[in-house]
C-alpha cells in the first residue's frame, strides 16, 4: 500500500503537478483575456506554440534557455497588443462580439498554425532539458527539471495573482473590467488596458511553451492539442475566474494522470471532456464567479 | 367592492436582495380600468415590485392575483397568457428585426399553438393585430425598417405596442415617457389615458404632475414600503408624502 | 422583394442551380469524374455549414461541434449500408431517425447554457464523441471504415448506379436541396419567427408570450438532422469514412464556411462552401498551406464584412434601391 503510493502514486502525482502548473499559466492568460475582455481567445494554444517555437530558433542561436524564459514574453507582448488593437477592437462594438471575436482568434490560430509548418516544418523538434539529472525526494527520483518547472510555474502563478489583487495596476485592470464606461470616466486609458491584458495574457501562454517545450515535442498542432485542456479548465474554474483557474489546472490534470494509472491513456482526455460537461451542465459558471467577484 | 372589480391583487409582496428589503411587505388593489400609478424616489422599489408582479422575479413571500388567479409562482409568458402583459423602462425590443415582425412575433401568441409549425396566412388574428397596432401608434411609415434604426421616441412606441399586441387586460407600463422630448411625452400621455379607457393601466412614472393627471389612484413606495395611497388630490396633501417625496424634488 | 436580404439570397439559389446544372450537363458530356466528385463534396459539406448557420445565424447559437452529427451521420450511414442493406432510403431513414434521438439527448446538455458556454460545451461534447470513437476498435479506431458498397438507387426513372459521379452529384443536390427546402419551410411559421427572436432578444421573448427552450430545442435537434443527413452522404461518395471527420477542424471549417457565405442565409454556407472546395483545390495544386491564406481570408472577412458574401450582395442591394428611390 505504502510502497505503491511512493513508487507509483508519488511520480504521477509529480509528472501532473509539473504539466498541471504549465496548464494553469495557459488557463490563466485564457481566463484573464475573459474576464477583463469577454473574448475567447481560439488562439490561445498557437501563442503557447509561439512561445515554444521562438525559444526552439533563440536556443539555436546559443541564446540560453534562462534568457528565454524573459525574451519570448518580450517577443510576445507586442504581438498581442497588435492583435488586439488591430483585429479585436475592429470587432468590438458590434452586439454578437463575443462570437465575432471567437471568430476572428480561430482565423488567427489558422493562419498561425500553417505559418509555423512554413517557418519550422512539420516535423517535431525536441529540444534538450536544461536541467539534466534527477533528485531523490522521499526515496523517490524526480527529474529535475519538472521539479523546476513545478517551482517556476508556481512563482509566476502566485506573481500573476499578487499582480492583479494586490498592485494598484491590478486594481486598474479589475475596475475596467468592472465597469468599462466608469473606468474610462476616472481617467482610466481601458484601451490601452485592454490592449496590454491581451498582450499579457499570450505571454503567459508563451511562456508555458517555452517551459513544457523540453518535455513535449514542438510541432504546429501543439497548441490544438494544449488548448484543449486548457479550456476544460478554465471552464470548470469559472471564465474569469484566477482562483478557479489554479485549482481546476491542478484537479483536472492530477485527474488525468492519476486515472491514466487504471485506464489506458487515450481514455484520460474524454474523462477531463465529461468533467467539464458536467460542470457546465450543472454549474454554467464554473466552480468560482468571475473576476468581478472573486 | 365586489371582487370582479378587482383585476390586480397584490399581498403582502416581500423581495430581498442580500441584506436589502426592495421591497417590503406591500399590499394594494387594481380595480378594473383606468390608470394606477406607482410613484415614488429612486429606489423605493418600484422596479422591483413591477419586476414581481410581471414575473421577472419571484417574490420571497407574498401573493399576485390577476383576475382571481394565483399567478406568484407563474412565469412572464404564463402570466401574459392570463392577460398581463409589461413594458421596460430601457427599450426592450427585437432590435434587428423589423418594425413589422416585432409586432407580429408578440401577436403571434394570440394563435393557438399548435400552429407553430405552420405559417401564417394573409389575414389571420395576429396579422391583422399587428397591422392595426402600426396604424394606431404611427408606426406604418417604418414598418419596414429595423427596430434599432428607429428614433428613440419611435422605439418607446413601438415597445408599448408590442406590450399591446396580445389584446392584455391589465398592462404594466415601466417609466414609458422615459428619456422622451417634451412633445413626444405629451403625446404618450394622451395614449396612455385613451389605453386606460378600454384595459386597466398599471404605469410607473417619474414625472409626477403626468401622474396626478392621468391617474385615478396614486400609489407612493419609499424605502420598499408602502406609504401612502388614494385619489392624486389627497395623495398630493398627505404630510407623509410631501416630506418622503416632494420634499425630496424641492430640496 | 424590397428586402435587400432576400434579393441576395434569391440570386446566390439561382446561381448555384445554374452552375450545377452546368457542371452536370458539361461534367456527364466529357465525361468528368473530378469535378463532379468535388462539387459533390462541396454540398456535403455545404450541408453541414447549413446547420451550423440554422443554430449560428437563425437562433444566435455558436455551435463549435455540428461535426459530431455530421460524423454521426457517416458512420451510421456506412454501417446501415455495410451491414444491413446497400440501402440509399434505409441509409437516410435510419440516420434521420436516429439523429432525432440523439439531438433531442444532446440539446440537454448543450440547452443548459448560453453564449460562449454553449460554444464551448458543444465543442467538449463534440471532442469527447470524436475521442471515444477514435478509440473504438469495433468502429474502426483511428483506421475508420472502409469498404462501403458502391449503392444500386431507386428512382422514380428507375434504379440508378450511384457510383457514376454524375448521378450522385444530382442526388447529392436532391438530397441538400431538400434539407434547404425544409429549413426554408421553418423560416416561414411562427417557430422561425420565434428562432429570429431569440438571437436578437432572448430575455424579451417571455414577454410576449414564449418560452426560449422549446423552439431552441426544435431548432437544435432540426440541425443535428441537417448535419446527419449530410453526413450520411459522405461514405455513399468516398466509401469510407474516418473519425477525422468528427474533429474540430470539421466543425471548425463549417463555421468558417458560414460566416465566409453569409450568416442567416442557410444559402450563403452552400456557396460559401462551393468556394471553399473549390479554393482549396485550385491552390491545393501548388502548395498544401492553403490554410494560411483561408486563414487570411476569413481574419479579413471577419473583421471587415462580418455578413459574408451574401451579406455584401445585400448591401449592394439595399444601395441599388435605395438610389434608385433618391431619384
Amino acid at each position: 500500500m505504502l510502497e505503491s503510493l511512493q513508487y507509483i502514486y508519488a511520480p504521477q502525482i509529480v509528472n501532473g503537478l509539473s504539466i498541471g502548473v504549465a496548464v494553469v499559466l495557459m488557463a490563466l492568460g485564457l481566463t484573464i483575456i475573459f474576464g477583463l475582455l469577454d473574448v475567447i481567445n481560439m488562439s490561445h494554444g498557437e501563442f503557447y506554440a509561439a512561445g515554444a517555437f521562438i525559444s526552439v530558433s533563440l536556443m539555436a542561436m546559443g541564446v540560453s534557455f534562462w534568457l528565454c524564459l524573459l525574451l519570448v514574453p518580450l517577443f510576445l507582448i507586442p504581438i498581442g497588443f497588435a492583435m488586439e488593437r488591430l483585429l479585436i477592437q475592429k470587432v468590438f462594438h458590434y452586439k454578437d462580439r463575443h462570437i465575432l471575436t471567437l471568430l476572428l482568434t480561430f482565423g488567427v490560430a489558422m493562419v498561425l498554425e500553417d505559418g509555423y509548418k512554413i517557418i519550422w516544418g512539420a516535423n517535431p523538434i525536441k529540444p534538450s532539458a536544461p536541467i539534466s539529472g534527477a533528485s531523490e525526494l522521499l526515496g523517490v527520483m524526480f527529474p529535475n527539471y519538472r521539479l523546476f518547472l513545478m517551482g517556476f510555474g508556481a512563482l509566476i502563478i502566485f506573481s500573476v495573482w499578487a499582480l492583479i489583487y494586490k498592485t494598484q495596476l491590478g486594481a486598474i485592470v479589475r475596475a475596467s473590467a468592472y465597469d468599462k464606461d466608469m473606468s474610462s470616466s476616472l481617467g482610466i486609458p481601458v484601451k490601452r488596458v485592454y490592449a496590454l491584458t491581451f498582450a499579457f495574457g499570450v505571454a503567459l501562454a508563451g511562456i508555458a511553451g517555452v517551459l513544457l517545450a523540453p518535455i513535449y515535442s514542438v510541432f504546429p498542432t501543439m497548441g490544438r492539442d494544449f488548448i484543449l485542456m486548457a479550456f476544460s479548465v478554465v471552464i470548470v474554474g469559472g471564465l474569469g475566474s484566477i482562483k478557479g483557474a489554479v485549482i481546476a489546472g491542478i484537479l483536472l490534470t492530477q485527474l488525468q494522470s492519476i486515472s491514466s494509472l487504471f485506464i489506458s491513456p487515450v481514455w484520460s482526455d474524454p474523462l477531463v471532456f465529461t468533467v467539464m460537461v458536467l460542470v457546465l451542465m450543472f454549474k454554467p459558471t464554473g466552480l468560482y464567479g468571475g473576476m468581478k467577484n472573486a | 367592492m365586489s371582487n370582479s372589480e378587482i383585476i390586480l391583487k397584490a399581498r403582502s409582496l416581500s423581495k430581498r436582495f442580500g441584506g436589502l428589503k426592495a421591497v417590503d411587505d406591500v399590499s394594494f388593489e387594481v380595480t378594473r380600468l383606468g390608470v394606477t400609478s406607482i410613484i415614488g424616489p429612486n429606489g423605493a422599489g418600484k422596479s422591483t415590485l413591477f419586476n414581481l408582479l410581471s414575473g421577472t422575479f419571484m417574490a420571497d413571500s407574498g401573493l399576485v392575483e390577476l383576475d382571481g388567479q394565483n399567478v406568484t409562482r407563474m412565469s412572464p409568458e404564463g402570466r401574459l397568457s392570463s392577460g398581463m402583459a409589461r413594458s421596460f423602462q430601457i427599450t426592450n425590443l427585437f432590435f434587428d428585426l423589423t418594425v413589422i415582425e416585432n409586432l407580429r412575433i408578440a401577436s403571434q401568441a394570440l394563435e393557438p399553438h399548435s400552429n407553430l409549425f405552420f405559417p401564417l396566412s394573409k389575414s389571420t388574428v395576429a396579422i391583422d393585430r399587428a397591422n392595426e397596432l402600426l396604424t394606431e401608434f404611427g408606426l406604418l411609415e417604418s414598418r419596414n425598417q429595423l427596430a434599432g434604426a428607429l428614433s428613440h421616441g419611435q422605439q418607446r412606441r413601438l415597445e408599448i405596442a408590442v406590450t399591446l399586441a396580445t389584446r392584455p387586460k391589465l398592462l404594466l407600463l415601466d417609466e414609458p415617457t422615459q428619456g422622451m422630448s417634451q412633445g413626444d411625452t405629451q403625446d404618450t400621455a394622451e395614449l396612455i389615458k385613451r389605453l386606460g379607457s378600454k384595459i386597466t393601466v398599471l404605469l410607473i412614472e417619474h414625472d409626477v404632475d403626468l401622474v396626478m393627471d392621468l391617474s385615478k389612484i396614486v400609489i407612493v413606495m419609499a424605502q420598499g414600503k408602502k406609504l401612502a395611497e388614494g385619489i392624486p388630490s389627497e395623495v398630493r396633501a398627505n404630510p407623509l408624502v410631501q416630506t418622503a417625496y416632494f420634499g425630496e424634488e424641492l430640496a | 422583394m424590397h428586402n435587400p436580404q432576400a434579393k441576395a439570397i434569391r440570386l446566390i439559389e439561382i446561381l448555384l442551380l445554374v452552375s450545377a446544372v452546368a457542371l452536370f450537363v458539361i461534367g456527364s458530356i466529357l465525361g468528368d469524374t473530378f469535378f463532379l466528385r468535388l462539387a459533390t463534396e462541396s454540398l456535403i459539406f455545404g450541408g453541414l455549414a447549413m446547420s451550423v448557420d440554422l443554430l449560428l445565424g437563425i437562433v444566435g447559437l455558436l455551435s463549435l461541434g455540428q461535426a459530431l452529427y455530421f460524423g454521426f451521420g457517416a458512420y451510421l450511414s456506412a454501417l446501415v449500408l455495410k451491414e444491413i442493406s446497400p440501402s440509399f432510403f434505409l441509409a437516410i431513414g435510419v440516420v434521420t431517425l436516429s439523429s432525432i434521438a440523439l439531438g433531442w439527448v444532446a440539446s440537454f446538455v448543450a440547452l443548459r447554457s448560453k453564449g460562449v458556454y454553449f460554444a464551448l460545451i458543444t465543442f467538449g461534447l463534440a471532442q469527447v464523441v470524436a475521442k471515444v470513437v477514435y478509440n473504438t476498435r469495433s468502429l474502426g479506431a483511428s483506421d475508420g471504415m472502409m469498404g462501403v458498397p458502391i449503392l444500386q438507387i431507386w428512382t422514380p426513372f428507375g434504379i440508378v448506379d450511384a457510383g457514376q459521379p454524375g448521378i450522385f452529384f444530382v442526388i447529392t443536390m436532391i438530397t441538400i436541396g431538400a434539407l434547404y427546402a425544409v429549413l426554408k419551410y421553418f423560416l416561414t411559421t411562427p417557430m422561425g419567427s420565434i428562432w429570429h427572436a431569440i438571437r436578437s432578444n432572448e430575455d424579451r421573448l417571455a414577454y410576449v408570450g414564449y418560452k426560449s427552450k422549446g423552439p431552441k430545442q426544435v431548432a437544435f435537434i432540426l440541425a443535428a438532422v441537417v448535419a446527419a443527413v449530410s453526413g450520411a452522404l459522405y461514405p455513399m461518395l468516398r466509401g469510407f469514412v474516418s473519425p477525422e471527420l468528427m474533429f474540430f477542424s470539421v466543425s471548425g471549417n463549417a463555421v468558417v464556411t458560414v460566416v465566409l457565405g453569409g450568416v442567416g442565409t442557410l444559402i450563403g454556407p452552400i456557396l460559401g462552401s462551393v468556394l471553399l472546395t473549390s479554393f482549396k483545390s485550385i491552390i491545393g495544386t501548388w502548395t498544401v498551406h492553403h490554410h494560411i491564406v483561408i486563414g487570411l481570408i476569413f481574419v479579413v472577412v471577419v473583421v471587415s464584412a462580418p455578413k459574408g458574401i451574401a451579406g455584401l450582395l445585400a448591401k449592394y442591394f439595399g444601395k441599388a434601391h435605395s438610389g434608385k428611390g433618391g431619384e
